[in-house]
């Protein structure tokens, strides 16, 4: 595949370096972990700040369900315009057909939030 | 307009499912579970009118990227009635979700397009999105039992691997892009006697051959298999085993025999080994299970390797003989997954010992279960018997050129001959019990029509491909004739 | 080395720390989002390979590229989903808490 036409030299390349770089890594941060912060967990270690009130609750705050909901629906909605893209630069090369195509596609995307609706999946409980 | 025509069978799948979402939306809660009898109308109609589909040579559309050909077609006929028959299982079942019964008979159909698409890709685009519409789909159909932690565990165990073996495949997909410059089947078979021997061409065939073989449960890509056949709902894992992993196949076959014919023979060892394991595996490690549909997933995973088998011999009779094993395959595991659906809401537990007596409570659940079992061990005279038959004769035949595939026949008959030993342990748990029931203690199970209908089809279906086996195998050889002229 | 091979090099070593997220983290959500390093890593490829390759006129590698991204935004979209679910009912996202079927 490579332009200058060593295929293996490169494939070599390719392979070492990604192997390396991955292990390295792990290795690094393994050696900083014994080299630099012997494990030695205590209550007041683990406590998130060393002085003043002790920390209510888990950092890892529970959000509503429905927040998790819209989120979805949007990430789906945000992503497949997407291939609104292409269609918008080819537009004015674009056949008859191609944009029939693209109308059916946006048809599509408007059922699914005709569908979210309907369930309820957009009101706030 | 004319490529939308020529993609008519897969785009009426699609209006249905989208008609399926639809009205559900305005259909009252005490009638959504017939909506799956209306899915399964509109599939069975699209079942008839592919065969009004008269074709002199094959149709591309697309730019070539999907093609619709006797291969196609054959798979196209094989996936409606697939998913016809997970509809009324599917309906049987649909009182055991809380929510969502609708949305679970779109999904069927909307899976079912995919693997359709699956049978015409002819460009690894659409292999890639098709492949994607099946797994992203089954992550859902999976975990459809929301509130039931075996069901949820199934589908993030699925997600998990599923997610990882696409990544490969994407991969995989880009590097035969940059080898070979096209994505085209067509195209890439023009092209790669000239790059066949790239590193990195054979790299990138190999991470796609990861992500069909985890589709299809191929060692050491089944680790997901059993604990996803065990928690998924039973009409899901009844699809899982038969449209999915025939969706994998269709795109093995396409990709090997399409898209790089030349490779064959390279691979031809790589493909061996495969089956070889791939049937050991699933039957040794069938032996101890005690959960039927743990044990249908060891199961899946040998039926696997033997279909692997057919493949590895890169001859048109193996291929032909891999599409008659499959053909066998729908009606015998789909009559078992029916039974499994309605029997083991009656038994306590999911255990084989619980099938005890279930031929004094329904005698057609427990002789199509126990034809099944039959059918899967592959003794004569129903369709896993002659499936088996032609799958060992077509690797014999090659087996001059190749003889490691006189090792790989005789793996695959000890399989054989270890697999008897738990298909008939389920027989025997329903009609000899270790501890016998009383006659009377338990309560008959009432089947429903279209049920029964659909098991005395899959009873008749196993029968048909083993007594009169002819005019599937024409069918099947005109598939593969297209395949491999 | 040329820029091609500059960029496929970097794909794969994104495609390394994806993977190696994947297979040692034990949280889904990081599982999910290492995979989608992975995915990230062939859709660079992709766009090096259309790019730097004999056709940049033919727009075949931007258009994978495209349908990944939106397959791999409904893949996200389903996973995480399911980890709500899952962490629902376990009140966890290890993965090694969810393990109640084996044999």
């Amino acid at each position: 595949m490579p332009a200058d036409g060593h295929p293996y030299l490169f494939l070599a390349l390719f392979a070492g370096a990604a192997v390396v770089f991955c292990l390295s890594l792990l290795g690094l941060a393994r050696l900083w972990a014994m080299l630099v912060s012997p494990a030695k967990p205590g209550p007041t270690k683990n406590a998130p700040y060393e002085c003043s009130l002790a920390s209510q609750g888990d950092a890892w705050v529970q959000f509503r369900s429905a927040y998790y909901l819209y989120a979805i629906i949007f990430l789906v909605f945000d992503v497949e315009t997407v291939f609104l893209l292409p269609f918008a630069v080819a537009f004015t090369h674009l056949s008859v057909g191609a944009f029939v195509a693209m109308m059916v596609f946006l048809l599509l995307l408007v059922e699914g939030l005709v569908w979210a609706w309907r369930k309820g999946a957009l009101a706030w409980h | 307009m004319n490529d939308l025509l020529v993609m008519g069978l897969e785009a009426a799948v699609l209006v249905a499912g989208l008609a399926v979402l639809l009205l559900d939306l305005w259909t009252p809660p005490a009638e959504k579970r017939n909506l799956g009898y209306a899915a399964a109308i509109a599939v069975g109609a699209i079942l008839l009118a592919s065969f009004a589909i008269v074709l002199p040579r094959p149709l591309a559309a697309f730019g070539g990227m999907f093609v619709l050909d006797e291969f196609a077609l054959f798979f196209d006929r094989f996936f409606l009635l697939a998913a016809l028959l997970v509809l009324v299982i599917s309906v049987e079942f649909a009182d055991r979700f809380e929510t969502g019964v609708a949305e679970f008979y779109a999904l069927i159909l909307f899976a079912l397009a995919g693997m359709m698409f699956a049978a015409s890709a002819n460009d690894f685009t659409l292999l890639f999105v098709s492949l994607e519409l099946i797994t992203v789909t089954f992550y859902v159909l999976t975990s459809f039992q929301r509130r039931q932690t075996q069901s949820l565990e199934a589908g993030v165990k699925y997600l998990i691997l599923g997610a990882l073996s696409s990544a490969f495949l994407v991969y995989g997909i880009a590097l035969i892009y940059g080898t070979a410059g096209t994505m085209s089947f067509t195209r890439l078979a023009e092209a790669a006697p000239a790059v066949l021997d790239s590193r990195l061409l054979q790299t990138g065939l190999l991470l796609v051959l990861v992500g069909l073989g985890f589709k299809i449960a191929v060692v050491p890509f089944q680790i997901w298999a059993p604990d996803v056949y065990q928690g998924a709902p039973t009409p899901a894992t009844a699809f899982l085993a038969v449209g999915s992993k025939a969706a994998g196949f269709v795109l093995l076959l396409r990709v090997l025999f399409t898209a790089v014919p030349a490779l064959g023979p390279r691979w031809s060892r790589l493909l061996i080994v495969l089956s070889a394991v791939t049937i050991l595996y699933g039957v040794l490690c069938a032996i101890p299970q005690r959960n039927l549909k743990r044990l249908m997933g060891y199961s899946s995973i040998a039926n696997a390797g033997f279909l692997l088998l057919g493949v590895a011999t890169l001859s048109r009779d193996g291929v032909s003989a891999v599409l008659y094993y499959l053909g066998g395959y729908l009606f015998t595991v789909l009559g078992a997954f029916a039974v499994i659906c309605v029997a083991l809401r009656h038994t306590e537990g999911e255990d084989i010992p619980a099938l005890a007596g279930l031929h004094q409570r329904s005698p057609l659940l427990a002789a199509t279960l126990a034809m099944a079992m039959v059918s899967l061990a592959g003794v004569p005279p129903l369709a896993g018997f002659f499936g088996k038959f032609l799958l060992l004769k077509s690797a014999l035949m090659v087996a001059g050129d190749q003889p490691a595939l006189y090792v790989l026949v005789a793996v695959a008959v000890v399989g054989v001959v270890i697999s008897l030993y738990y298909y008939f342990g389920v027989i025997r748990a329903m009609y000899w019990p270790a501890e016998p029931v009383e006659q009377g203690h338990l309560p008959p199970i009432q089947l429903s029509r279209p049920l029964r209908w659909s098991l005395l089809l899959c009873i008749a279906g196993m029968l048909w491909l083993g007594v009169l086996p002819g005019m599937v195998v024409n069918l099947a050889n005109l598939a593969a004739q297209t395949l491999l002229p | 080395m040329t820029t091609l091979q500059s960029y496929l090099i970097l794909s794969a070593l994104l495609f390394s720390i994806g993977l190696a997220g994947a297979l040692t983290r034990r949280n889904a959500i990081l599982v999910l989002i290492g995979i989608e390093l992975m995915l990230n890593a062939a859709n660079l490829n992709f766009i090096a390979f259309w790019r730097y390759g004999p056709h940049p006129e033919a727009l075949t590698g931007v258009m994978f590229a495209l349908f990944s991204i939106g397959v791999a935004a409904a893949e996200a979209a389903v996973g995480l989903a399911l980890i709500i679910a899952i962490y629902r009912h376990y009140k966890t996202a290890n993965l090694d808490k969810v393990t109640t079927l084996k044999g």
